[in-house]
């Protein structure tokens, strides 16, 4: 057995019974290496370079696309994503954490205190990762819970599950850590839009709206309409104008404040 | 809003940045090396690696399969190898160990076309069943093992990896974990191959045949072979080291992205040497350079302290008496994933730096929400049956798959679990010494995955048990891949190969093949049918087996998407809140407030199964069917 002849210029994969060994391919990828990256000067600044999102939610309100959407918008204009995702077993109502970070290294996952911005798609959920954020953490949270099935059930068992927390604690608690906390129903304000599915459209027009990322509402608009079909674009322009309109004004409150 | 996945990972424009899931950089990586042959059994954190090349392998020019288990998988794969084409195959950890007999010998045979070997890892046992560390492998067996930190990593390291199994002849595993596999990550794609190897068989049978006499010699070429594999890493790029000073730390796997990002955090760049170990064997020459450079070590990897050992090793070897700290030290944990925060600590201590302040956040208790039946899943109708007919006295044995979910409240359908197909065997065991009839349960896919041979050995026992298959026509917990029971369904995707012999596989008959006499087939929705069957079963003598077959509630929404079947629902003035619903099916669509129950019209798949269950006669169709 040979190898064909015609291989491409470069291509130097040795052969299956090449006399002598040749060293495989060399893995070296241009400038975005990470022997560029680790001589950065900047590098050496206690960091609070790049931006770090942390989107949570229960398992289908969409918080793996809106990931997505957000990852493909900031690599079109040539910044370096990170995602990380942990979404278990993927049952419907689970737990679903994802981060992206943007410009800030190669580690997947978000340490502790050094959330810029998170996205709360269910308040307990936006709870659960208060080990996140700091007092610079921005934190748009959806009011609306999803109460898992169990404790009504398990109450209904008398087993003492306990009870799904009150919303307004919740959001003490985060307020607790960081005055940048923005909760609203954004489930409602996503039926308003047109559909409940649109909540994660709501969530991803606030953190755009914000100014926060360093791509316009423009700009993400535009991959949006690049990469998703047209018609599930257009059911989502309302829910996204409605979202940045959010976002913007609490930017400006807190201006105001 | 939903995103699909593209298939931009075809395109052959080198250059290219694109952030992907370190599972599809291994499949790009794979295209790159000229990939012709794939195989899988699906796994998590390995899913996505076949599920993707099923969506491509027609356009791609690759031969693939979803294969019955992965000790078959491998074999397939490596005949393909041994015919020339470049192979791979991909499975979890707990798959490597099920192919472990094949994985033995084959580095003894050799590859023909370079074959590399996906084994992905799930340390802090997130969907698996224990934790372990396949970089053993490359001493046990004399495998280069590869160990990404990033997803570009993985789809470098698989790249090069088929190059140098040729060059060695000897298969390659790559051993991504959870946070490489389902990271999204930025790399740069290589060029697509114009040509790939040619395919042929040539017939040798002393070089492929390990019968004593050969394989004696095999074994002394081995040696060979795994030295010259350490030479070509020795030379490779995934050994980077960074930095200056008299520190060292060396990382491994997802760990190595940690420890970079807190010394570029810290700015330590001018007090630490950071070497990556990216690759099994480590390269002598790599350690050697990288001891003589500094004064301590501290070796930051999840799982066992093999790199730690291996530094040690070599530094003995080099009579180099400095500290090497580590698991050994206490510096950090031998169990499950670590984190930035863990990673940050450690490097802390190790370099006499204060303690990082972490303000006091306090957490509120906050309910969980563990994994569960879906509504309508027809899993939880055959526990509630069988439950019934079996009694709360009967051992159940449980296997691996959507149906473990039935453990615990209220189903309690699970009281024994230990790996594929163990669900028959440990009922025989049970059986066999307590002398009572025990319950195995199994699904399709992991019946012909290793149910088989545990069933013809109940048979041959004369085991008093009862296998009840539960046929859901799909591999639904690992995301939907069909099994052999899956019917033919049009294409989702145009590039989706379709097995031509889907469905041509009837359990009934492979049981009754097997010597089973009684043999029941049932749609468990069915109550009366099912309760009937189930009493015959209990009442047979040795091995009886039952069939359940219906379909996965969501894969068959997934199928036909306009097909949901109407929603049920609780009149109030009937319902008196006795609780029996919740008691004996715990269906996440049944809610409960304030003592009030109702059923969730989004969730509910109109089984009806909790409409049999009330005595009330409270629970019905939300839309009244005209008749």
């Amino acid at each position: 057995m040979t190898r064909s002849s015609d291989n491409q210029p470069g291509d130097n994969r040795p052969g299956p019974r090449s006399e002598t060994p040749v060293a495989p391919p060399s893995r070296r990828c241009g400038e975005h290496g990470r022997d560029a990256r680790a001589t950065e000067d900047s590098a050496r600044v206690p960091s609070r370079q790049g931006w770090r999102v942390v989107i949570v939610g229960t398992g289908g309100q969409g918080a793996l696309t809106a990931a997505r959407l957000l990852c493909d918008c900031l690599v079109e204009h040539g910044h370096d994503v990170v995602s990380g995702q942990l979404h278990g077993m993927a049952q419907r109502g689970g737990s679903v954490h994802t981060s992206v970070k943007v410009d800030c290294g190669i580690s997947p996952v978000i340490a502790s205190g050094r959330a810029d911005c998170v996205l709360g798609f269910e308040p307990v959920e936006t709870a659960r990762v208060l080990p996140l954020m700091s007092a610079k953490t921005v934190v748009y949270m959806n009011t609306a819970p999803v109460i898992p099935f169990i404790l009504g059930q398990q109450s209904a068992l008398k087993k003492g599950a306990g009870q799904y927390p009150d919303v307004q604690d919740l959001v003490d608690s985060i307020r607790a850590v960081t005055s940048h906390v923005f909760p609203f129903d954004a489930t409602r304000l996503a039926q308003d839009s047109g559909s409940i599915k649109t909540m994660n459209t709501i969530m991803l027009g606030c953190l755009l709206g914000s100014g926060l990322l360093p791509r316009t509402v423009e700009e993400f608009w535009q991959t949006v309409t690049r990469v998703m079909p047209p018609a599930l674009t257009e059911a989502n322009a309302e829910a996204f104008s409605n979202g940045v309109e959010m976002g913007r004004k609490f930017r400006l409150d807190e201006v105001v404040r | 809003m939903t995103v699909g996945v593209g298939r931009e990972i075809l395109q052959n424009e080198p250059g290219a940045r694109a952030c992907l899931l370190g599972n599809l950089g291994i499949v790009r990586g794979a295209l790159e090396a000229g990939v012709q042959f794939f195989s899988c059994y699906p796994g998590t954190p390995s899913s996505e690696i076949g599920d993707t090349f099923a969506r491509i392998a027609k356009e791609a020019g690759v031969q693939f399969e979803y294969s019955v288990n992965e000790k078959i998988a491998v074999e397939v794969a490596f005949g393909a190898s041994l015919a020339g084409a470049r192979s791979m195959c991909a499975m979890k950890h707990l798959g490597l160990s099920y192919a472990n007999d094949p994985i033995s010998t084959m580095p003894y045979v050799g590859v023909e076309g370079g074959m590399v070997i996906v084994s992905a890892g799930d340390p802090a046992v997130i969907t698996s069943p224990n934790e372990q560390d396949q970089r053993h492998f490359s001493r046990l067996l004399y495998y280069p093992i590869f160990d990404p930190a990033t997803p570009d990593d993985a789809m470098q390291m698989t790249r090069y990896a088929f190059g140098l199994s040729e060059t060695t002849r000897l298969p390659v595993i790559l051993r991504p974990t959870t946070r490489v596999c389902h990271s999204n990550g930025m790399m740069t794609f290589g060029p697509l191959p114009s040509a790939r190897n040619e395919i042929r068989f040539t017939k040798n049978p002393p070089r492929y045949v390990p019968i004593p006499v050969n394989a004696r010699r095999m074994r002394k070429e081995l040696t060979q072979r795994y030295r010259q594999a350490e030479e070509l890493l020795a030379t490779s790029e995934f050994f980077p080291r960074t930095g200056s000073g008299r520190h060292g730390i060396v990382a491994s796997g997802v760990a190595y992205a940690y420890a970079a990002q807190v010394i570029e955090n810290l700015g330590l760049q001018d007090e630490v040497v950071l070497q990556q170990v990216g690759a099994y064997p480590i390269p002598e020459q790599v350690l050697e350079r990288f001891l003589a450079s500094v004064d301590s070590v501290l070796v930051v990897e999840e799982l066992t302290p093999v790199v730690e050992e291996w530094v040690s090793l070599s530094a003995f070897r080099q009579h180099r008496d400095i500290p090497i700290l580590g698991k050994h030290s206490g510096h950090l944990p031998l169990e499950f994933e670590y984190t930035p925060d863990l990673v940050e600590d450690a490097i802390r201590e190790y370099l006499h730096l204060d303690k990082r302040e972490r303000g006091s956040v306090t957490v509120p208790d906050l309910p969980s929400r563990p994994p569960v039946l879906c509504p309508g899943c027809p899993h939880r109708t055959s526990f509630y049956l069988a439950g019934k007919v079996f009694g709360k006295k009967t051992v159940y044995c449980n296997d691996i798959g959507c149906y473990t979910l039935g453990y615990g409240d209220p189903l309690n359908a699970c009281d024994v679990l230990l790996c594929m197909g163990s669900s028959i065997t440990q009922a025989s065991g049970i059986a066999r010494m307590t002398g009572d009839r025990v319950v195995a349960y199994i699904g399709d896919s992991t019946f012909f995955h290793s149910g088989l041979p545990a069933l013809a050995n109940a048979v041959q026992a004369d085991d008093n048990i009862t296998v009840i298959i539960l046929d859901n026509y799909i591999t639904a917990m690992t995301g939907f891949q069909p099994s052999l029971t899956t019917p033919p369904r049009p294409a989702r995707d145009a590039g989706r190969t379709e097995s031509p012999a889907a469905a041509r596989f009837s359990i009934e008959d492979a049981v009754r093949g097997l010597g089973v006499k009684d043999v029941f087939s049932v749609d468990q929705f069915d109550e009366a049918t099912t309760l009937k069957v189930f009493k015959e079963a209990k009442a047979a003598t040795g091995v009886s087996v039952v069939i359940c077959h219906s379909p996965c509630a969501v894969d068959r929404r997934r199928a036909n998407r306009d097909k949901k079947r109407p929603a049920f629902t609780i009149d109030q003035d009937l319902c008196n809140a006795c609780s029996l619903c919740v008691r004996v099916l715990g269906c996440p669509g049944i809610l409960v407030e304030d003592g009030q129950y109702s059923i969730d019209q989004e969730l509910c798949d109109g089984c009806a199964v909790c409409a049999s269950v009330c005595v009330q006669g409270a629970i019905r169709p939300a839309v009244s069917v005209k008749t």
